[in-house]
């Protein structure tokens, strides 16, 4: 029996939680207000330097008392606590005393003033005068304006080492620390140098740590100028950072993280924090546009919705529905999804609607759905606190996901923690994996075959979780220890005794959480490994509890609410198949009109069907398949073979310049709604600034033109919009606008608004979880242009762009990372002549391009690697389009490529 | 002659090397412990004999060693608190040099009670000489099977390595040293968790001070009760002591415990009395940090009984008329000497060698320094000695190691003890620059409030 465990805070007697420190106890009890702080940060762990907290703490009420720091003393039972005593009052005084004699008292034009937390507590403790006459201080230290965005000014400092633990604690980078004794402390960036010397990444947690003016950022995040504050969520990747965005007359001024944000608990990177400028850049489409004669010419919202609905109209009654395909966007928010695929279900009549997942994630969902029944990672990021060991395949998340990767990087450099890092390139996390297996790209069915062979070679399979939850698992076996291990280890090019030695790590692990990326989905056997990664879950029983499972790192802020929301060929809003006759009827019911029954095109089909001609106009919304989309040429030559073509952007993509009308969306500041994370989290999207110029919110774009071509659907509100979405999505049953709250809903949300963190907790969605078995085949790719293109190009991500750039080239962050760069490796460099920063002509069987290497043994001979957001190289132009067997994502991680030294200047094929 | 126990043999002609130490019986306590003894036997003896930690504070060794947490498969390691750096002690550095095999016969003997296969000794940078000396002594300990795998066919494994700091006192203190090994900042950790459960790398590790590691061996070889025999009270057996000041005959000293302070400082076999036939002024008796003792309270205690060397009775009174047996470093001023000057170089260490880490020490200390400066050069006000006061009282306690308290303490001593002639500096600066004071007149205690 649990006794109930009790303190007293100033005279009443409190119930304590175990483990609590006096401070959290005393404002869990009594609020903030009673204990000031400096050196205490809600999300550092305690540091007990300031000594502001100390409170008088005696074992009696009334016998002797001693001071301690409550900040990190933990509640013992009957501490008799005594918060603000003359003693204690007079301490916290003379300490403040103390800091103030070393730091500029000019309060009134500090960017911080306000909101500085030494300006807070010297008020509180009542400072009038400081006995100190003037000694040494440090007020004439230099500011460092070196950065694109950080910026400091130690003279501020106080010596709290916020920033410090910041940079360890939530980040991992280990850029500042402190230098020098005593008096003399001071900060410094790395070797101390600057902070754009540093290998700092920007991502701001030591500038919002920083409780005065010390360490602070270009938009001056801390100052309060800002009339209005607007919660709403990041519009980069699948994190789902909450951000709150500081604006002025309709003018954003800076975003910082707020602390009570379940998914990022006050962190986020350079692109939630600093990549926002990007809504007011003069490059914004403004208008709609009308191309005449080759020129963009600006129209009316009336005439384009007037010219696209009628020849809409006229496709569809002289050549059908199916001569019509859309393109929708995981940058769009879920009810703008929806609308988009209800307008070419239900409107248009046509299954032709796909979004960017089918070149993302579309193999996570499939090869999910295939052994789980369902696509959507199993648990929530918050299950890290809950594992012992993580197998991280095909992702790169301190670049791609580095809020997440934060903490993937943060949970690897612990001793006690188990982390795998399957990828050909020595990534961030790879350096301080506990095992890194580089495998050959296109390789990762064969690498996954060995460890589940050893793994249940070596008897380490959960017997009672594959008897009572799987099936098909005697045939998978027999299939498992079929495999050449031999073989297979030439094939992937690891050692078949580190592939061992991680099969036994991740088997062992009481709990293992599986992550991957696009690593393992843009390959032609994508569906296969994800399929394999779900097999070894079930083979080690790491599903249906905290701490395990299968999580895709979903690469769109709301790529999962795009599928969610019906934006597939093959399944409606709710994944229902859309060839069911009791789905077809529910559908029909609900919309009001008889929606086809056939399976659409896929995305590379819609071009295929383009260049036969057989497809007459498209429509995308926020996509750049020509910059991201593989084979440049061959996406350009489908575009230019519609009749009518339009697109919806931000920008003048690649994509837009070909376009027929163009319509200016709005971006995710300018509009509201929901995005779902990738751990199935819907969070609220507020509007804080109106639409820039004459742009429009998508999704009342494109109920405009439903409304043009006789569908009513009413005007575009979150509220209404989900209040729809809820009664035909399943598992957004229980969605309101309203009950959402700061911190979303994990679907699935039952209809009395209870959400789900962890999924398959008893039972698998589709009853028992199925093993199935896959062999390793060699991409078509390789098997036919390998011989003339010996070298394997994989692409990849950076941190400080976002996919085709669009947004994050319009930032600061271009000034950061300014081009695209070429990893080849030192033994491959040397045979070419090839030095760092020298053009490497890259050339695969579909075209050229010329990319700056980076000479580095991140890659193992014979493979390079390299991003794609810089336009000026599109090195899409030489992926191919073989794609994932099963679900058409395309390959771009294994191009067979040649490479020499460049001759000169950019010769594109 | 009083009984000596780890300088014993200091005199022997070689007992720096292997070959003499292990011919006057080195090593026959790690050969009786290894055969004979199990590790708890050991951790029993020392508890028997009533060591208690040389370093400074003075906890009861054995106790310490049994609060050491022993999760299964996660390594322990013993440390070796060599970073020796306190004013006025140097005792460390005396054993060290001399006889260096006394602490790696005491490190295998405490490691081996502690089940530890990889201990260290974290030893001063500025002793570099000393570490070559320990070095050469490591590496003939392992030519003769002491360290190693299997010593003495025993099973025991244990590998010693030796480490130096950097300069920075702050790695004294066990958690700066354990940061500083780990190769960070020495800054000092919080505690909880304390060393015994999360120290090295997060294992469980004890630190021990030289002398204390030394103390094993005689402990073993003799037993524990013989051991406890030695000394008064609680305060069994030998202590090394630092001796410096105006005396005539400084040097490190081997007492029994419980040894009258007027015989230590005035007879023939130690101190030898002081210098040129001046008066005593004051002692700092256990290191710079200790609080300092006028003349009056030097030989007897408040209470008129002879002050001992022991624990218990140098800190008898309390602050307000005792003092701490400390580390042993025994700092002895005659009349001519200035107290303020003193204790401003003093707060002129503490200064430069706080970490930093904690606001009231790195503040705080500067400001001490800054306003004892003043008053020395004769600029000082009557409220600059109520500010020290106020200064000192808010750093001691007020930190997350005890270097505040070191700092704050020998500010706090000088005020109570010597505010007459703080005084003075003020109202005479020109006479204070010319002369020193003194002599303090001798107070009555009966109502000083602690």
């Amino acid at each position: 029996m649990e006794t109930k465990q009790t303190a007293f805070v100033n005279g009443s007697e409190h119930e304590f939680r175990a483990g609590e420190t006096i401070l959290n106890f005393v404002r869990r009890i009594e609020g903030e207000k009673l204990i000031p702080t400096l050196c205490d940060a809600p999300n550092l762990d305690p540091f007990g330097s300031c000594r502001v907290c100390s409170v008088e703490v005696g074992l009696s009420a009334e016998g002797p008392r001693r001071t301690m720091a409550s900040c990190h003393t933990p509640v013992t039972a009957g501490y008799h606590i005594h918060t603000s005593t003359p003693e204690i009052q007079k301490l916290r005084k003379n300490i403040i005393e103390l800091v103030l004699t070393d730091h500029p008292l000019d309060c009134l034009t500090c960017e911080v003033n306000g909101n500085c937390e030494l300006q807070t507590v010297a008020a509180e403790v009542g400072i009038r005068k400081v006995r100190y006459p003037e000694g040494e201080h440090h007020l004439d230290r230099e500011k460092d304006e070196s950065h694109s965005y950080m910026r400091s000014d130690f003279s501020k400092c106080i010596n709290c080492y916020r920033c410090v633990r910041a940079c360890d604690e939530v980040q991992g980078q280990f850029v500042l620390s402190m230098a020098g004794r005593g008096f003399d402390n001071h900060i410094v960036k790395g070797q101390d140098v600057s902070f754009k010397e540093s290998d700092c990444v920007s991502c701001g947690a030591c500038a919002q740590a920083c409780p005065t003016a010390a360490i602070s950022d270009i938009f001056q995040s801390k100052a309060i100028e800002a009339t209005e504050k607007t919660r709403t969520i990041c519009n980069y990747c699948g994190v789902g950072c909450n951000l709150e965005v500081s604006s002025t007359n309709g003018e954003i001024l800076s975003i910082r993280a707020p602390y009570d944000a379940e998914v990022n608990q006050g962190h986020t990177c350079l692109k939630g924090r600093f990549a926002f400028k990007f809504y007011k850049h003069p490059d914004r489409i403004t208008d709609p546009l009308i191309k005449r004669n080759g020129v963009f010419e600006k129209a009316t919202w009336d005439e384009a919705y007037d010219y696209i609905a009628s020849r809409f109209k006229y496709y569809i009654s002289e050549f059908g529905p199916d001569s019509l395909a859309g393109i929708s966007s995981a940058r769009c928010t879920n009810e703008e999804n929806y609308l988009m695929q209800k307008f070419f279900r239900a409107v248009v009549r046509t299954n032709n609607i796909d979004g960017c997942a089918r070149v993302c994630h579309s193999p996570t969902a499939l090869g999910m759905q295939r052994t789980f029944g369902t696509g959507a990672a199993t648990n929530s990021i918050e299950d890290l606190k809950h594992t012992n060991a993580i197998l991280v395949i095909g992702a790169n998340p301190t670049a791609g996901h580095p809020v997440t990767g934060a903490k993937l990087k943060q949970f690897a450099m612990k001793s006690d923690n188990v982390s795998i890092v399957i990828d050909p390139r020595r990534t961030e996390l790879a350096e301080y994996a506990t095992y890194h297996l580089p495998v050959r790209p296109g390789t990762n069915v064969a690498v996954l075959n060995m460890m589940m062979y050893y793994i249940i070679k070596e008897g380490l399979v959960d017997q009672q979780f594959i008897e009572t939850r799987a099936e098909g698992y005697e045939e998978f076996k027999e299939q498992v220890l079929a495999v050449n291990i031999d073989e297979m280890e030439a094939v992937c090019g690891v050692d078949k005794e580190l592939v061992r030695r991680a099969a036994m790590a991740y088997a062992k692990a009481p709990n293992a959480m599986s992550f991957h990326g696009l690593g393992v989905t843009e390959h032609s056997q994508g569906t296969f490994t994800v399929v394999q990664i779900a097999d070894l879950a079930m083979l080690t029983g790491n599903i249906g509890r905290k701490g395990v499972g299968v999580n895709p790192l979903r690469g769109q802020n709301n790529v999962q609410g795009l599928a969610d929301m019906g934006v597939q060929p093959h399944q409606g809003a709710g994944y229902l198949d859309v060839t069911n006759d009791d789905v077809n009827r529910t559908y029909n019911e609900f919309y009001g009109v008889e929606v086809p029954k056939h399976i659409g095109l896929k995305i590379p089909e819609m071009f295929d069907a383009a260049i036969e001609g057989k497809l007459k106009a498209m429509w995308i919304m926020g996509e750049d398949v020509v910059q991201t989309d593989p084979n440049t040429n061959k996406v350009k030559k489908a575009l230019n073979n519609l009749d009518l073509f339009v697109v919806q952007e931000l920008f003048m993509t690649e994509t837009a310049k070909l376009a027929d009308v163009i319509l200016p969306g709005a971006s995710f500041l300018e509009k509201s709604g929901t995005f779902t994370n990738g751990e199935r989290r819907i969070q609220k999207v507020n509007q804080v600034v109106k639409p820039n110029a004459n742009s429009k919110p998508d999704g009342q774009i494109v109920i405009d033109i439903m409304n043009r071509m006789g569908y009513a659907q009413p005007d575009y509100t979150p509220e209404g919009m989900l209040k729809e979405i809820s009664q035909i999505v399943p598992f957004f049953a229980g969605v309101t606008w309203e009950n959402l709250g700061i911190n979303g809903l994990q679907w699935p949300v039952k209809p009395d608004g209870t959400d789900t963190k962890i999924l398959h907790d008893e039972t698998f969605k589709k009853g028992k979880g199925t093993f199935l078995f896959h062999s390793f085949k060699e991409s078509n790719e390789i098997v036919k242009h390998g011989k003339d293109y010996p070298f394997i190009l994989t692409t990849n991500r950076d941190l400080e762009h976002y996919n085709s750039g669009v947004q994050t080239r319009r930032t600061a962050n271009v000034e950061i990372h300014t081009e695209d760069l070429l990893w080849i490796h030192p033994d491959d460099a040397a045979q070419f002549g090839i030095q760092s920063g020298d053009k490497v002509c890259v050339e695969s069987p579909r075209g050229k391009v010329d990319i700056k290497a980076k000479v580095t043994d991140g890659v193992k001979q014979g493979v390079l690697s390299t991003t794609f957001h810089f336009p000026e190289i599109m090195v899409n132009l030489v992926t191919s389009d073989e794609h994932c067997s099963e679900a058409m994502c395309p390959e771009y991680k294994v191009v067979a490529v040649r490479i020499r030294k460049s001759k000169g200047e950019f010769a594109r094929a | 002659m009083s009984k000596k126990l780890l300088l014993e043999h200091i005199d022997v002609e070689g007992i720096r090397t292997y070959d003499v130490y292990r011919k006057q019986g080195g090593y026959q306590a790690v050969e009786k412990a290894l055969k004979g003894m199990s590790s708890d036997d050991v951790v029993e003896e020392v508890k028997k004999s009533g060591l208690r930690g040389r370093g400074g504070a003075g906890f009861p060794t054995g106790m310490k060693w049994s609060f050491l947490a022993k999760p299964d498969g996660v390594p322990r390691h013993l440390l070796c608190n060599a970073d020796e750096s306190e004013p006025g002690t140097f005792k460390d550095r005396y054993l060290m040099e001399k006889i260096p095999h006394l602490l790696i016969e005491g490190m295998i003997l405490s490691s081996y009670a502690l089940g530890a296969n990889q201990s260290y000794i974290y030893i001063r940078g500025e002793y570099m000489f000393v570490m070559r000396i320990v070095e050469q002594a490591i590496a003939e300990a392992y030519a003769n099977g002491w360290l190693g795998k299997n010593i003495m066919g025993s099973g025991f494994d244990l590998d010693l390595a030796i480490t130096p700091g950097a300069g920075a006192y702050i790695c004294g203190e066990e958690t700066a040293l354990i940061e500083s090994l780990e190769g960070k900042r020495g800054n000092p950790r919080m505690k909880p968790p304390f060393p015994a459960v999360k120290g090295l790398w997060q294992r469980p590790t004890v630190v021990n001070n030289v002398e204390t590691i030394a103390a094993v061996v005689p402990i073993i070889q003799h037993g524990g009760d013989a051991y406890a025999a030695i000394g008064i009270g609680r305060s069994t057996g030998t202590k090394l002591i630092s001796a410096s000041g105006n005396i005539n005959k400084p040097g490190v000293y081997e007492i029994e415990l419980g040894l009258p302070v007027e015989e230590f400082i005035y007879s023939e076999e130690y101190c030898g009395g002081i210098k040129n036939g001046k008066r005593l002024k004051a002692l700092i008796p256990g290191g710079s940090s200790v609080p300092v003792l006028p003349h009056y309270l030097i030989c007897k205690t408040a209470a008129g009984e002879p002050r001992l060397m022991s624990y218990e009775s140098l800190a008898d009174g309390g602050f307000a008329t005792g003092s701490m047996l400390g580390s042993g470093g025994f700092i002895v001023y005659d009349e001519d000497q200035c107290i303020v000057r003193n204790t401003w170089n003093f707060s002129r260490f503490y200064h430069h060698e706080s970490c930093g880490q904690c606001s009231p020490c790195r503040e705080g200390t500067g400001w001490m320094e800054k306003v004892l400066h003043r008053i020395e050069e004769g600029h000082g006000t009557m409220e600059d000695i109520d500010l020290l006061w106020d200064i000192q009282r808010k750093i001691e306690g007020n930190t997350i190691c005890p270097l505040g308290d070191a700092a704050a303490w020998p500010v706090a001593a000088a005020i109570r003890h010597f505010r007459e002639e703080f005084e003075w500096h003020i109202n005479e600066p020109k006479l204070s620059q010319e002369r020193n004071y003194g002599l303090v007149t001798e107070k009555t205690f009966d109502a000083q409030p602690a």
